[in-house]
């Protein structure tokens, strides 16, 4: 089902019999559990409008199917984006499925990740609920924010069905420079950058090289790339760093996790390729199999398998976190009957 | 009976000195900074560590008796008020600071720790918590997660809720869990994003991991005065729309700034209908290319000082963070709201609040973060002359205008108690109700803190007010159904 409001969006979910998947364009189709079989589709690419843009006012309404690519389109003749670039962006992703994944990409270093953009949302409850939280403003602290809640719930509690975002400028200019090195360098390295109070806006090693962006004013970007160790990449050179730390969501078998910085070592030991966001401590990790995802579980409490081989059966989470028993408690006030992406969560709920 | 078993249970567990128990040192814990709400709890009980919290959390439980946690008590909406037949857990014990990381730049602390000392202790590895509430002296960082807390440098720096990593809570059956992980991916729903900001109703905090930041490089600020808060209002849209995110931009006009000339040496003109205070921090170049720009576009200024040091810098910022409190040399009472409306709409809100303020006979004076349209107006009174009701209409009254400028009810200070009964102007009963679906998962009971947020029928009566279309509703530009 391609519902084209979100009355009919409601309908389909509260007059649709037995259990539901949401899907977006499909970009992330291979995240986490796969749902269970059939399961009827309700797919979000019919809800795809602007809703209310007020530039000077620097947030964004629309519906959830709306690809993130054709909204940054809409907000660039304003000298406006959404700071949030996952690397399955250019494929088609929707903002839903972005906020129902809490994807994000090198920008999270200084911008965070769909939990900290959407100011509100509003969704759909496997019971026809329509229900809103948050706002049309940035600063809101009335009742429980749901946006955030949605934040990777990957389409089991509810069906996303609008966005508010925060947008931020576009900057003047920008600026990368490498610096070769390799994981342990990497975390020293990025430490010296921040203590220089440089302020980039994405720090990510990738390939054995630790990229450092500034955006801004024209002279600062270029002071600060001159006082930075390694080597400012030119347009196509620098174009072709950031393609390659998206391509890292490319390879075969590929998880996300979050750990402290300084256990990049540790990620990278296990890892084919790695893109880390180092002073953050979140990473995008292609590994060479199912055991070294085991690993990396055994270890890290926050992984999220995003990519694996055709016929793999590697469950879709390790080991529960602590808070695995409130989720299941969250899932079972929100979707009682467990229509929604019944298997996103296996062997969780 | 229930009471009297749990007081002999939590003295046995905690120690005598750990239960209080007598009234007259009760009602110390009966309100928080919104003074008006008081109520007077049965037992307080001061835990020393996580494990005692979560001792005492299961034993309210077990005796399905109500509790509310409480940091240092400057909530401004009366969320840390108590019920007759409740509890208090106070946090006041736990104020260590566990650890401060610098590698990885955070810091693990207890809940009862103030927001300034985690700053205190990170300064010497030049690092610092970034969300500074005016209260920041006394304010506790579990208060802070509870109210997600913003403070003037949230412009460019987000709120609690982007600077806390995790945090270790007792959930209201006592399980200890832990929210959120060692960097800001979480796998599954984002929990502790649902938590940060529930205003001590999901959970009691026993432990909070923050990020720590590098203290800014360069910081530039200015004061710039206007002939009316409309012209000062169009300055912030204009440096906003020129693309540049300030550190802040607070704005006080004339009323409020004539109290905090009274109270502290700030070097405000008298004279001014408003002053804007803009600041700028980051890299040195950076900030003087922007810098340059903001002066430019605050043409319309009649007068424009630039800081000269940090001496001058400062003497703004006691000026701004004074007025709360000065406002008090002007009027004997005053009520601080505290709303949001779009930003574009500031001046168009001040003028109506202006309005609403004459047809009321009574004066407000605003102090506010101006970059984010988060409105404090001070509605003034006096209680001996019986003024306190058309203040406490008119304070309610600004509140329900924000939302219906296309704002909120709150852009900090949370519901709490103060405005649960206008919390159906901002959501419809299917909203509210969504909302205590996370309520009911995290406390089936309702034992956490109940009677805060939600509109009840015993606070509001039968019928609170009706829920209002969001103006982009009535616009047609989305719709509810
Ligand atoms: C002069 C003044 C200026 C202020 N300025 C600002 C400002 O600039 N920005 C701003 O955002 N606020 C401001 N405030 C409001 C207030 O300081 C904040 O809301 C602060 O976070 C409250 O912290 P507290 O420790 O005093 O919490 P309390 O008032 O004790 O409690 C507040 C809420 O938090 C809950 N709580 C406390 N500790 C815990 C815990 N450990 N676990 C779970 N829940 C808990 C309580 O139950 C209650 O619901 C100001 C207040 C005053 C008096």
């Amino acid at each position: 089902m391609k519902p084209a409001t979100l009355a009919e969006l409601r309908d389909a979910v509260r007059d649709t019999d037995g259990p539901l998947v949401v899907r977006g364009a499909g970009t992330a189709a291979g995240w986490a559990g796969t749902p269970l079989p059939g399961a009827t589709e309700i797919e979000t690419t019919g809800l795809d409008r602007l809703l209310a843009y007020n530039p000077d006012d620097m947030t964004v309404a629309v519906e959830a199917g709306m690809p993130l690519t054709r909204l940054q389109a809409e907000l660039a003749p304003h000298g406006q984006r959404i700071a949030l670039d996952a690397a399955r962006t250019p494929a088609g992703a929707t903002v839903g499925g972005l906020v129902a994944t809490a994807d994000s990409g090198p920008l999270r270093h200084s911008h965070g990740g769909p939990r900290d953009l959407v100011i509100g949302v509003t969704v759909v409850l496997a019971d026809g609920t329509v229900a809103r939280s948050g706002g049309h403003v940035i600063k809101n602290v009335a009742g429980y924010d749901l946006g955030k809640l949605f934040c990777g719930s990957f389409g089991t509690l509810g069906v996303i069905a609008e966005v508010v975002l925060r947008v931020h400028p576009l900057p003047p200019a920008t600026r990368t420079v490498a610096l070769p090195c390799d994981a342990v360098e990497a975390v020293d390295a990025a430490g010296r950058l921040l203590a220089a109070r440089l302020e980039p806006v994405a720090l990510e090693w990738c390939d054995g090289s630790l990229l450092a962006r500034y955006e801004g004013g024209p002279s600062s970007v270029e002071r600060r790339a001159a006082v930075t160790p390694g080597t400012p990449l030119d347009g196509a050179a620098e174009a072709k760093a950031w393609q390659r730390v998206g391509d890292v969501s490319e390879e075969q078998t590929v998880v996300r996790c979050g750990t402290r910085p300084d256990q990049l070592p540790y990620v990278a030991k296990h890892a084919t390729r790695v893109a880390s966001s180092v002073a953050v401590g979140v990473h995008t990790v292609a590994v060479a199999g199912d055991a070294e995802v085991e690993r990396l579980r055994a270890e890290f409490e926050h992984v999220t398998l995003c990519r694996r081989p055709p016929g793999s059966d590697l469950p879709a989470w390790g080991r529960p976190h602590t808070a695995v028993p409130l989720m299941r408690a969250v899932k079972q006030r929100f979707d009682p009957a467990g229509r929604l992406g019944a298997g996103r969560f296996a062997p969780w709920f | 009976m229930a009471l009297t078993d749990l007081r002999d249970k939590l003295v046995a567990d905690l120690g005598r000195d750990g239960v209080i128990d007598d009234p007259a040192h009760l009602r110390t814990y009966e309100c928080d900074a919104l003074t008006g709400y008081r109520v007077v709890p049965a037992l307080v009980v001061l835990p020393r560590d996580a494990g005692e919290v979560a001792t005492a959390v299961r034993a309210c439980a077990e005796h399905g008796v109500p509790f509310v946690a409480r940091g240092a008590g400057t909530g401004l909406s009366g969320g840390a008020l108590p019920t007759a037949d409740g509890v208090v857990i106070s946090l006041q014990r736990l104020r260590r600071i566990i650890e401060v990381d610098p590698v990885n730049r955070r810091a693990v602390v207890q809940p009862g720790v103030t927001n300034l000392d985690i700053s205190k202790a990170a300064a010497a590895y030049g690092l610092y918590y970034a969300p500074d509430p005016s209260s920041q002296q006394v304010c506790t960082i579990g208060g802070n997660v509870a109210e997600n807390s913003g403070g003037a440098h949230c412009l460019k720096y987000g709120f609690t809720a982007n600077h806390v990593l995790a945090v270790d809570v007792v959930l209201p059956d006592g399980t200890p869990t832990r929210l959120g992980g060692d960097a800001p991916h979480q796998a599954g729903f984002d929990l502790l994003g649902a938590f940060v900001g529930s205003e001590g109703t999901l959970g009691v905090v026993t432990a909070v991991v923050v990020r720590l930041l590098h203290t800014p490089a360069t910081v530039r600020t200015l004061a710039a005065d206007f002939d009316s808060t409309e012209t000062a209002g169009a300055a912030v849209t204009a440096v906003i729309a020129a693309g540049i995110v300030p550190a802040a931009i607070e704005m006080m006009d004339n009323l409020a700034i004539q109290a905090v000339n009274e109270a502290v040496d700030a070097g405000f003109d008298p004279d001014t209908a408003a002053v804007l205070i803009i600041e700028l921090d980051g890299p040195a170049d950076e900030v003087e290319e922007r810098f340059a720009e903001v002066t430019a576009v605050c043409t319309a200024a009649t007068r424009v000082t630039i800081a000269r040091d940090a001496e001058q810098r400062a003497r703004f910022w006691r000026g701004r963070k004074a007025a709360f409190a000065a406002v008090g040399r002007l009027s004997p009472n005053y009520f601080v709201q505290d709303g949001v409306v779009p930003r574009t709409r500031l001046g168009e809100a001040l003028a109506r609040i202006a309005a609403m303020a004459d047809e009321a006979g009574l004066r407000v004076a605003n102090v506010f973060h101006a970059g984010d349209g988060n409105l404090h107006p001070l509605v003034l009174y006096s209680e001996a002359a019986g003024e306190h009701e058309r203040a406490e209409a008119l304070s309610s009254a600004i509140a329900e205008l924000c939302v219906e400028l296309g704002g909120s009810l709150s852009g900090e200070h949370g519901i709490g108690t103060d405005k649960a009964c206008s919390m159906p102007r901002m959501f419809s009963t299917d909203d509210l109700e969504t909302m205590k679906r996370l309520r009911a998962a995290f406390d089936p009971a309702g034992l956490c803190n109940p009677g805060k947020i939600f509109p009840t029928p015993r606070l509001c009566g039968e019928r609170p007010g009706p829920y209002r279309p969001h103006p982009l509703e009535s616009a047609g530009v989305i719709e509810r159904l």
